[in-house]
């Protein structure tokens, strides 16, 4: 799992530093002006352009007014009763049958032989629910109207006084707390098949004269080596992502149960990296030839190296030893010897230069995170003398410091993102970051939810299942909106491109229409274009990003700032489709 | 199209005086159009009308002759192509119209997985009814339309009598003023359209204001103040059903205890005045006071048939 530097932008950054408040306040006028303009076409074909304007503007007047300040609590608490009865009645809960089904034939499937068990059972569990959780979401929101228009029940409910914002929310709140439900029954089932499918127990197998080391039993297809110290207390090697606490009862070696499978990381990541080239000069870091840019590399055997710079840490967090985890990659331009790993150098260091510890030689472990811990009583150097450090008095003082590594191997190169180095004070507990994982989840159904609804009170059912699984696609397609936006700055916007196209005016010529009045103007709505499209792609929703289910399996806290950010995108969506479902269900006719 | 001069409030006033009327249609027109926009039917033309407060008020017309076009535009669930109706005073699109108002369609659609006391419990909590109060109501209507013996039992499994009496509490859930009833005793025995009937007479000399439509002509004959006929979406014709049905050059007499000769002298008297006797002899009755004395005199002396009119 690749972590970017947007997953630990705090909430208030996201929302002011990198504007998505800005953003949302953008798109929701770009939405308004178009839903007028669109409602106006509409009832100007109706009633005319002067009784069509009265319409709309009375719709939107009626909103604020009316509709919205005379809703009731107990109106939507009913409709979303029935919603739910709803489900009920039409068998939904059988959704919990079929997922136990997978689950039991899943433990025939999982890879017995993984490398990591928990990841590919934590992978197994979230898919599913969210598939399953996405599919009933979809299908009890779409056909729930449509139905209710079919059968003419909608009659004895329009003919109350109901208002078109009650009978959406209290359809999404129904169904969503259904959901809920069926979620809460997944989440439950899936967490006791998690813990009880990688629990498992190891004997003894064999130890060492000294009776200070040895051998598990080899179990679940794996075994340990492990060492106690004087007290007779130990741990495991790490096999198949876990350790066994191991203990001295007496004359008998006692292994316990599995640790460290199921993790919550909480990572402090380093607030920037830097490069230095093979000559000492700062760079950007090489590239290698990927395509993909999201690491960058350092020269072995040179002065090239990376340098991370931590801020503000706290060093309460930390009394002997600093654990800090690695996840580098290695760029080999020679093949050398293939069973050595690339090797590194690190140290650490202050701001300033002035104080370092040791450079402690790695090996690179590539495809998985290295587990290191460097004492908070250290040796190393100042200005260039050997001295013996504390980390936080000397190197640190006000929790500011710099990690440096290099590459040891000549020809060869060491690959690092921001991410790749982070320290790890604490563990969360793993239930909490696994419900947070499902209320991850919840935010995607609630999401399909809500555009369900919304695309049934103008569509049929099945028409309305395409939409919404439509919007869905294309939520995930809109980074190549991006890519079109900037794109165009090599042949102009689409008004542009049109005079382009048919003059054969090439991409690398200035536009040139002789009159610069004109031009400067077609530019001007080109850009005003390009920015409105740029900015209507996140009307709808791309589940890609609301995925969090790998920070679950891969055992990293779901940062509460990341959540925070999801819950207030699944809240806009909210708006949004409520808006929307609000001038369909007062503009329709539910007997025609 | 509507000018803007449609779009008017109606007078403050019209609400408060109990004088005037509870639906007003003006030149009320409902086109019906493809996706298109192309035009399919005419539905209704041209309509002007009213429903005072406090009468029964019959919509009578053929299959498609715009009786329940005309219905749908007052609660708002069609809007008119043509002209305005007003309900209270009130667009009929304006939501608020409908707390005074209840609404019994045509074959009750309601959710069939609710039994009757979910079913008065989901439409009372769309009234924002407290549940004390919610309670009270749903237990009085329970009783008043007879279904104490299957409260508990889901929609899906009554008769089409049975729902169209649940049908009915749900639309009298909120003790309206106005109650509309589209064809209010399709589906139901003898006896419900009796109870129906009475029932309707109760909730008018309650000074509820009631509007109904029905192919049962009989029915509405005998439960309407004033009835519309509609056909082909127009008005044929309106007014009080007594003075519709009065034949003016026709006199009936109903007297019992004549003897032949004073049969004789009275239609001597009227032949002496002019008159013509078209018919005297002994008057039927209708077939459903047959069909109810009958039930009634079953249910006092079970196993016994009755010894009327021969073979």
């Amino acid at each position: 799992m690749r972590l970017n530097p947007d997953h630990f932008w705090t909430y208030s950054e996201w929302l002011f530093q990198h504007n998505a408040l800005r953003d949302g306040a953008i798109l929701s006028v770009i939405l308004a002006l178009l839903g007028f303009v669109f409602g106006y076409i509409i009832s100007v074909v109706k009633h005319g352009p002067s009784e069509g304007f009265l319409r709309v503007s009375q719709i939107i007047g009626q909103l604020f007014t009316v509709d919205l300040p005379k809703m009731s609590f107990r109106r939507i608490f009913a409709v979303a009763k029935l919603a739910v009865k709803e489900s009920i009645r039409k068998k939904i809960l059988v959704l919990i049958a079929i997922f136990i089904v997978a689950m039991m034939f899943a433990g025939w499937y999982l890879d017995p032989k993984a490398d990591y068990p928990a990841r590919l059972y934590l992978s197994f569990v979230l898919t599913a629910t969210n598939y399953l959780v996405l599919l009933l979401g979809l299908f009890i929101s779409c056909f729930s109207i449509p139905a209710d228009i079919k059968s003419r029940t909608i009659y004895t409910i329009t003919t109350k006084p109901v208002r078109p914002l009650e009978i959406f929310l209290g359809r999404v709140f129904g169904f969503a707390a259904i959901g809920t439900l069926i979620l809460g029954i997944m989440g439950l089932l899936s967490y006791i098949f998690v813990v009880r499918g990688l629990d498992h127990d190891h004997g003894v197998e064999s130890i060492d004269p000294s009776g200070r080391s040895g051998e598990t039993s080899f179990d679940n297809r794996h075994r340990h080596t492990y060492t106690l110290n004087s007290e007779g207390r130990g741990t495991t090697n790490e096999v198949k992502g876990h350790r066994h606490i191991v203990t001295k009862v007496g004359d008998k070696v006692v292994v316990g149960g599995p640790i460290d499978d199921l993790t919550a990381r909480i990572p402090i990541y380093a607030k920037g990296l830097s490069f230095t080239g093979r000559d000492g000069e700062i760079n950007e870091g090489y590239n290698v030839g990927y395509m993909s840019e999201y690491q960058k590399y350092i020269e072995g055997d040179s002065l090239s190296r990376a340098v991370w710079r931590f801020e503000g840490v706290d060093k309460s967090l930390f009394k002997d030893v600093m654990l800090y985890d690695l996840t580098i990659s290695a760029f080999r331009t020679y093949k050398g010897d293939i069973v050595t790993p690339v090797g590194g150098l690190i140290h650490f260091r202050s701001i300033d230069g002035k104080v370092k510890s040791e450079d402690e030689p790695f090996k690179v472990k590539e495809f998985q995170v290295d587990r290191r811990s460097v004492r908070t009583k250290l040796k190393g150097f100042i200005e260039d003398r050997p001295a013996d450090l504390d980390f936080f008095k000397d190197i640190a003082p006000d929790g500011n410091f710099e990690v440096v590594i290099r590459c040891q191997d000549r020809g060869q190169y060491l690959g690092m993102a921001a991410a790749d180095i982070y320290l790890r004070p604490a563990d969360l507990q793993f239930w909490w970051n696994f419900v947070k994982g499902y209320i991850s989840i919840w935010l995607q159904m609630f999401i399909v939810i809500c555009f369900g609804v919304m695309f049934s009170t103008f569509l049929s059912g099945p028409v309305a299942v395409i939409a919404t699984v439509a919007a869905l696609v294309l939520g995930f397609f809109g980074f190549f909106v991006d890519d079109l936006v900037e794109t165009t700055s090599k042949g102009g916007g689409p008004i542009e491109s049109l005079i382009r196209l048919p003059t054969q005016m090439g991409s690398q010529i200035d536009l040139d229409l002789g009159n610069e009045a004109l031009q400067t103007g077609i530019l001007m709505v080109d850009r005003g274009i390009l920015a409105a499209v740029s900015q209507l792609k996140n009307a709808v929703p791309n589940f890609s990003q609301l995925d969090t289910a790998n920070f679950v399996a891969y055992g990293y806290n779901l940062f509460g700032g990341l959540l925070a950010r999801h819950l207030t995108i699944a809240f806009g969506y909210f708006v949004l489709t409520a808006l929307v479902s609000y001038f369909f269900l007062k503009t329709r006719e539910m007997a025609a | 199209m509507s000018t803007s001069t449609d779009l008017e409030p109606r007078p403050a006033s019209f609400d408060n005086d109990p004088t005037k009327t509870i639906v007003e249609t003006r030149n009320l027109g409902k086109v019906y159009r493809d996706f298109w926009g192309r035009k399919k039917v005419q539905a209704l033309k041209s309509l002007d009308l009213e429903v005072r407060r406090g009468e029964i008020f019959g919509l009578l017309g053929p299959n498609g002759s715009g009786k329940s076009t005309t219905i749908k535009l007052m609660l708002g669930l069609l809007f008119p192509t043509q002209g305005r109706v007003f309900v209270f005073g009130k667009e009929a699109t304006d939501v608020s119209k409908n707390e005074r108002i209840g609404y019994l369609p045509e074959e009750s659609y309601l959710y069939k997985f609710l039994n009757a006391e979910e079913t008065l419990d989901f439409y009372g909590r769309l009234f924002d009814m407290p549940a004390d109060v919610r309670r009270q109501r749903i237990e009085n209507l329970i009783k008043m339309v007879k279904l104490e013996h299957a409260r508990r039992r889901q929609l899906k499994e009554y008769s089409k009598g049975m729902t169209r009496r649940i049908g009915l509490a749900q639309a009298l859930i909120n003790e309206p003023e106005f109650l509309v009833l589209d064809e209010p005793t399709t589906g139901l025995d003898p006896l419900g359209t009796r109870d129906m009937k009475d029932l309707i007479l109760r909730l008018r000399d309650e000074g509820k204001t009631i509007l109904m439509c029905s192919h049962q002509l009989a029915d509405v004959q005998d439960v309407c103040d004033r009835v519309a006929i509609l056909h082909q979406g127009e008005l044929k014709e309106l007014g009080r059903v007594d003075s519709l049905l009065k034949i003016q050059d026709l006199t009936e007499i109903h007297a019992s205890g004549l003897t032949d000769d004073a049969k004789r002298q009275i239609r001597e008297i009227i032949e002496k005045s002019g008159g013509k006797v078209d018919r005297m002899d002994n008057p039927t009755t209708t077939m459903e006071d047959l069909f109810l004395e009958i039930v009634k005199e079953s249910e006092q002396r079970p196993g016994r048939r009755g010894g009327r009119g021969g073979n």
